[in-house]
């Protein structure tokens, strides 16, 4: 039964994407370039491995915040909160990293670990406030998050052009961060490097939290069903406010890493939709996180290869990427519309699978 | 004194009503959904989508209709009404998903506003080639109107008087939609559907019908809104063009307790915000940024108090 279920919810997202290439199919036609072609080209320049610097590298590199991200607004989807503040989150943690990287006086073994202990709180506090505001007073989560992250890009904004201003060049952007805290890259100019691993770490932290630790069960137990967690004595709003925590910390590490292991300062416009990318890699992923980890890469990829591939090389918008992650957004959204043909698909699917082991479990005997 | 009163001009006035206008109908159309109980964050969406939809209309009628060519003025208008007729058919689109499909209507938020942004900006890319900015000399701005009658009053007249069609609409609209809310049947089917959708049901109002009107009007109040940021002020899109007005319209509706009135001054003191915001950034040497950041926090503040007191007088509802 539950193997169904997981092999339903592959299905059913393997359809919508299937759905979302076909529709960006159309969309590519008015730009006189086979559609073929154009995918061909997309997946090279997101898994090719080929060039100087191996556009998988890459794709993997930019992976590294998405999966952050994700995750962190999966703990919101677990809990039953629909928060979607990861970018305000993001962006807090990134400042965090960028001032005590530059302020701190440490040595370096000591002051990478204080500079990602601060983020993460500093993000989970973040990620408190709309929780707060949700459990105490009842305001609409996905309101306040979208106010919340306009607050942080403002900030940002602000910070960056003045008390962090580096020097009074064009850009507005931070002092970089000395050489001694950059955390390691395996292949230089991939951004694909130590943080890569940390985000895996996390990923396996986050399943055995989730699924292997009482609070993990009353974590679930609250999103799910949130009267019989009550009768069952769970703190609910506890558990929110402690998984919103969590799930903060999580994006402001994302901010964290990014600085230390990829830019090295924050400058105007570091804050980019990616808040909204993790969002879509927790829906995309099934709040599960290996989903979470393969939907992150498959992300980066479609973003990557449209950056590298299409824009570059056929002089297709790159913004095709995006249209082509929303629209499997959207078919995942939609997917009551066509879920029963896929079901009456999946089932036949099934029989005959089944018929082909039997015959062969047959042949098999008569040998 | 005298910098006081040249900060609080009539210009001042006039251009917090402009800020307000797409503000306001966001609002009324989020207002309009939440009383009839279904939740509807993909405004921001259908704005950016109505702004785009109102200028490219409103380019092809100008360039490739005779009627177009002959009468500018009647193209733009053209092209608003083929904007809302879009929003329209969105709404419609939404509550086929909804009430057919039982679709999860944050959710599919979530996935238009993403939607709206990135196929705006790529059709933009693809069609007009530009990344940035789209404009076209050709297109012509909505014209202000001028009411003689207005006119004759001092100063209130001169207030009220020479802004272009969408902005009179708005009002008109916040007067229909109370009569709407209060005199019609429609009205009341729409609270009681709000209120408990199953009680509706079993004294025989159709939930999905109410539901359907009211997710295809608020689809194309938002598309006039968004119609308004594109032809109606400037004649130009731009990548993003509705910047948050859509979500800060939810709040708006949210803040007037859903009533069109309610709505209405909320979404005008984010429009004076957003004005003042923009004249102080002309005056003082306050960084822009912190006056910028005003309305959103402004927002989160009094969404915690109406929300507080909302849910106050539920349980007080729930003690008698």
């Amino acid at each position: 039964m539950k193997n169904k279920q997981i092999g339903m919810k592959i299905v059913v997202s393997l359809s919508a994407i299937m759905l979302g290439i076909l529709v960006s199919f159309l969309l590519i036609a008015p730009t006189g370039v086979s559609p073929y072609k154009a995918f061909g080209v997309l997946f090279s320049g997101a898994f090719g491995i080929s060039g100087k610097v191996w556009p998988l590298w890459i794709t993997l590199g930019q992976a590294t915040p998405l999966i952050l991200t994700g995750l962190a607004a999966m703990y919101g989807f677990r809990v039953g909160v629909f928060c979607i503040a990861q970018e305000g989150q993001y962006v807090f943690g990134a400042l965090m990293a960028a001032w005590l990287g530059v302020q701190l006086q440490l040595p370096p073994w000591l002051l990478v670990p204080c500079i990602m202990i601060a983020s993460i709180v500093i993000g989970g506090l973040y990620g408190l406030i709309p929780a707060i505001l949700k459990v105490k007073l009842g305001v609409n989560e996905i309101i306040s998050s979208i106010m919340l992250n306009n607050i942080a890009t403002l900030a940002l904004e602000y910070l960056v052009a003045f008390p962090l201003r580096a020097d009074s060049g064009q850009k507005a952007q931070s002092a970089v961060l000395p050489q001694s805290i950059w955390l390691f890259q395996f292949v230089k100019g991939s951004r694909w490097g130590i943080s890569f691993l940390l985000a895996i770490l996390l990923v396996v932290i986050t399943y055995v939290y989730i699924w292997k630790t009482p609070r993990g069960y009353e974590l679930r137990m609250v999103g799910k069903a949130p009267l019989f967690a009550r009768y069952g004595g769970v703190k609910s709003d506890h558990v929110i406010l402690r998984t919103m925590f969590i799930g903060g910390g999580i994006a402001g590490l994302a901010g964290c890493l990014e600085v230390l292991g990829n830019y090295h300062r924050v400058m105007t416009g570091f804050s980019s939709g990616l808040g909204f990318d993790g969002l879509s890699v927790a829906m995309l992923g099934g709040s599960h996180p290996f989903g979470v980890l393969l939907v992150a890469i498959l992300l980066a990829g479609i973003r990557q290869g449209a950056q590298l591939g299409l824009q570059i090389s056929l002089k297709i918008p790159r913004e095709l990427g995006g249209v082509l992650i929303a629209l499997i957004i959207f078919f995942v959204a939609i997917e009551n519309v066509y879920r029963p043909y896929v079901d009456k698909l999946y089932s036949k699917l099934v029989v005959v699978i089944s018929k082909i082991g039997k015959e062969n479990q047959k042949t098999r005997e008569v040998q | 004194m005298n910098e006081v009163f040249d900060f609080f001009t009539i210009n001042l006035a006039s251009s917090s009503i402009r800020l307000a206008t797409p503000i306001i109908l966001a609002a009324l159309a989020a207002a309009l959904c939440n009383k009839a109980g279904v939740l509807n964050l993909a405004i921001e969406g259908e704005m950016l989508w109505g702004s785009f939809v109102a200028i490219v209309a409103t380019f092809l009628i100008r360039n490739q209709t005779t009627l177009g060519q002959m009468h500018p003025i009647l193209a733009t208008y053209l092209g608003i009404i083929v904007a809302m007729i879009f929003g329209a058919l969105m709404g419609w689109f939404f509550a086929w998903l909804h009430t057919r499909h039982h679709v999860d209507l944050v959710v599919l938020s979530i996935a238009i506003n993403m939607l709206a942004s990135e196929t705006t900006v790529y059709l933009m890319r693809v069609l007009f080639k530009q990344s940035g900015t789209w404009s076209d000399a050709s297109i012509v701005q909505l014209p202000p109107l001028s009411f003689s009658l207005l006119n004759r009053i001092p100063i209130v007249g001169q207030l009220l008087n020479g802004y272009n069609f969408i902005v009179y609409a708005s009002w008109v609209l916040v007067v229909v939609l109370v009569i709407v809310f209060h005199k019609t049947k429609y009205g009341r089917y729409l609270k009681a559907v709000g209120e408990n959708p199953n009680a509706a049901r079993s004294v025989g109002i159709s939930v999905n019908k109410v539901q359907h009107w009211a997710l295809i009007s608020s689809g194309a109040m938002a598309c006039l809104g968004g119609a308004f940021l594109s032809v109606g002020h400037l004649t130009l899109f731009t990548r993003d063009m509705s910047s948050g007005r859509g979500w800060l319209g939810n709040a708006a509706a949210l803040f007037g307790f859903n009533n069109p009135g309610g709505s209405f001054f909320a979404g005008l003191f984010f429009g004076i915000a957003d004005a003042v915001a923009l004249r102080l950034q002309n005056v003082t040497k306050i960084p822009p940024y912190i006056i910028q950041i005003m309305p959103y926090f402004l927002t989160i503040v009094i969404l915690s108090v109406v929300s507080y007191k909302a849910r106050m007088q539920k349980s007080r509802n729930a003690l008698h």
